[in-house]
């Protein structure tokens, strides 16, 4: 027994002697979508906790999807353990904001000497931005693009990219080819990526926001053109209503010619498809010249310590700054199909990555038209997403064919949610 | 009143008050704080709850979306009750009857019941996957056997594809429905196994002897009436899980629920008002909806049923 509290002793002691000649600061990280994430994480940490030792990095529990992440951002921040860098989707910022839970990152970056503000775009800057102060730093950014299934494309003699469409009526053109070459589902749009998305990104391709001053601008002209595009591509390519899920394993299996959807799913079709050929190329617009912008989908890094400790909290930018820029960043690109959100990381670094994953190459090239995925702002915010994709889907059904009614329909729906 | 009756009644308080203690702080207090809650329009990420009276439920009566929700959870009900009961008493019936043989059959019927319902959900979304799924090939495989194409829809089908069974508003619910019997008949058959045990055999001879020849009127005379008490458990238990229906929802879809809402059931209802939305306020207010209507289907069951039951 002696003996035992003897060693017992002697191991605590070693424990704590251990324990303050480390003495890390801890900082607590939780990010959205294990299965994309996980292998960037595996990259990124080993070479974070040897630049930096005195830094350690407790990993939560990852957050399911955006909307999860929100949620438990928020109970955290009432039950008062909040993390100190979170990862939250790109149109999720707003909301942290308005309660006060993020921090403005603005004193931060004022410290840095070579913070290459301008690595990093604008239309993603301002994603983070609320009043003039920068909240957030992207952190993996997508834009939607076109994934062809070469091998059915030769059936209709498209076999180089520059034969591949460039406007929505091109590919409605192709889709009654596709079907009278025997192919069932030649084309799939992921309308359902949270009901809203590609919404915006037939509004964007005309320059128009869906959210303008405040309020909801389906009304417009734009939007009729947004909701009869859809009506005809739906209609034209005879389009079954798939759920995201189901669409990823038809198109992998080869049974879809076109696919259009957010280049972040690029790596999951890579590794699960069959043996065919896969090009992805420009998202098609309205005219030849292709859309004049595009939604960007994606996360940003938002430090939400409630920790007074100086020491901790410049960790936890330290850390922050780190997975947003430089090396940090460009491991998003090596592991996932979505892009670092910084110029210097796409172009410096990841110069010959590119050369070697052309697929990978086709969002970088429409950096450009990159433009902010609106938020819906106020306690509503879901519930107007959830209108839109019901609405969407009944146009998929074929029960929606008077667009200027549906247009309408909606445009009531969601001012009413958003007045409140 | 004499001291020890006010003793022994003061002991009687002190042995249930720790069971009473609990009943009111894990039970009684959370439902009357979301009674409370359904009549605000509290929202985790909104503004300072506002008391609106009852203009929660108003919307839950009116707007269409929510009728849907009663639609659907109505259909489920009234299709997954009886459909799970009948196929649970009938195997149990079939099982009973057999000399040997018995226990593989008990396994296989109650194997779904043992799996868990968010799994299983996944794995039938993979194969009623419209062009890859194993339901849908299986069908496939048959066209061009001449009998079944004089069975239009079989037809049709064969031309122009198999139904998407989760993707059209025509057969979502009942997809829903078929894999909530699957899940749930193997449950009621075990019970139902466990009341035939009980049935003594000097019954079914007496009432032979009184003129009962086929097996038909065995089963009504002394079959049916003896397994009684076995019924009041299962038709309660039924409805209840019915109305509980959630995974296979929540499985299938990744966002909304089914075509047009079309397999909107309460408690899915619930969860995305509640938990995906943050709208505490009117989920609360389908949680108290949800609460009546099991309150009022056990006390109904249990008038009705108990009444008619005959306990041996």
């Amino acid at each position: 027994m002696k003996r035992f509290l003897a060693a017992a002793v002697m191991l605590a002691a070693g424990l704590s002697v251990d324990a303050r000649a480390q003495d890390k600061t801890v900082v607590e990280f939780a990010y959205t979508y294990s299965y994309l994430f996980d292998v960037t994480f595996q990259r990124i940490l080993p070479k974070f906790h040897a630049a930096h030792p005195d830094i350690e990095i407790r990993m939560r529990a990852a957050y399911k999807d955006y909307e999860d992440g929100t949620n438990t951002i928020l109970r955290e921040a009432v039950s008062g353990n909040l993390p100190d860098v979170s990862v939250q989707g790109l149109n999720r910022q707003a909301i942290l904001v308005e309660k006060g839970i993020a921090r403005s990152l603005e004193p931060f970056i004022a410290k840095e000497p070579d913070f290459a503000r301008d690595g990093y775009h604008k239309a993603m800057l301002d994603l983070g931005t609320s009043g003039g102060a920068v909240y957030g730093l992207p952190f993996a950014v997508s834009l939607p693009v076109g994934y062809y299934n070469m091998d059915l494309m030769a059936k209709v003699g498209i076999t180089a990219p520059a034969q591949l469409p460039k406007t929505w009526d091109e590919v409605v053109g192709l889709c009654g080819k596709l079907q009278a070459a025997g192919i069932k589902t030649p084309m799939f749009w992921t309308w359902n990526i949270t009901g809203n998305w590609f919404l915006q990104a037939l509004m964007w391709t005309q320059g128009e926001p869906l959210m303008k001053n405040g309020k909801f601008n389906l009304a417009s002209d734009a939007g009729l053109t947004a909701l009869e595009t859809m009506k005809k591509l739906f209609r034209g390519c005879a389009m079954p209503n798939y759920s995201l899920a189901d669409a990823q394993k038809s198109y992998s299996a080869g049974q879809i010619a076109m696919y259009f959807t957010s280049t972040s799913e690029l790596g999951a079709v890579e590794r699960s498809k069959g043996n065919w050929t896969l090009v992805t190329h420009e998202f098609p617009g309205l005219e030849a010249s292709g859309p004049k912008g595009l939604p960007a989908g994606g996360n940003a890094a938002m430090l939400v310590t409630a920790s007074k400790d100086p020491k901790k909290v410049a960790a936890a930018w330290t850390w922050l700054k780190y997975i947003t820029s430089g090396e940090g960043a460009a491991d998003v690109a090596r592991t996932t199909g979505y892009m670092p959100p910084n110029k210097a990381a796409n172009e410096l670094i990841l110069a010959d990555f590119y050369k070697q994953n052309p697929n990978k190459e086709t969002a970088v090239r429409q950096l450009p038209l990159l433009r902010e995925w609106q938020p819906y702002p106020g306690a509503n915010g879901l519930a107007v997403t959830q209108v839109i994709y019901d609405g969407i889907e009944t146009i998929v059904t074929g029960r929606a064919n008077d667009m200027p009614a549906l247009r309408a329909e909606l445009q009531d729906e969601v001012s009413a949610l958003l007045a409140k | 009143m004499t001291t020890t009756t006010v003793a022994a009644r003061r002991a009687g308080w002190a042995f249930v008050a720790p069971a009473l203690t609990l009943m009111v702080l894990i039970l009684l207090l959370p439902i009357a704080g979301a009674a409370l809650l359904s009549f605000t329009d509290y929202s985790l990420g909104g503004s300072a709850p506002a008391w609106v009276g009852l203009e929660n439920y108003e919307k839950i009566l009116t707007q269409s979306r929510y009728r849907a929700m009663l639609e659907a959870t109505l259909t489920y009900v009234l299709t997954v009750t009886p459909l799970s009961i009948g196929l649970g008493l009938g195997a149990a019936l079939l099982i009973h009857s057999l000399r040997w043989g018995g226990a593989f059959y008990k396994t296989v019927f109650f194997l779904p019941a043992m799996a868990t319902l968010m799994a299983m959900s996944i794995v039938w979304s993979f194969a009623l996957h419209p062009t890859l799924g194993v339901v849908n090939a299986t069908l496939g495989s048959f066209c061009g056997t001449g009998w079944l194409h004089q069975w239009g829809w079989f037809d049709a089908a064969c031309r122009n594809g198999f139904p998407l069974w989760l993707g059209d508003r025509s057969y979502a619910i009942w997809t829903v429905c078929f894999v909530g019997v699957w899940q749930g008949f193997g449950f009621n058959m075990v019970l139902y196994l466990a009341g035939l045990t009980s049935v003594p055999r000097e019954l079914y001879n007496a009432a032979e002897m009184d003129g009962a020849r086929t097996a038909w009127d065995r089963f009504r005379l002394v079959t049916w009436p003896m397994l009684g008490p076995t019924t009041v458990f299962v038709v309660t238990i039924t409805l209840i899980r019915s109305f509980q229906v959630f995974d296979i929802v929540e499985g299938f879809y990744e966002q909304g629920a089914g075509p047009s809402r079309s397999a909107y059931v309460i408690l899915f209802a619930m969860y995305e008002k509640g938990i995906r939305e943050n709208l505490i306020g009117i989920g609360a207010a389908i949680a108290m909806i949800f609460l009546a209507c099991v309150v009022i289907t056990s006390l109904v069951q249990q008038r009705i049923l108990e009444k008619k039951a005959h306990y041996a």
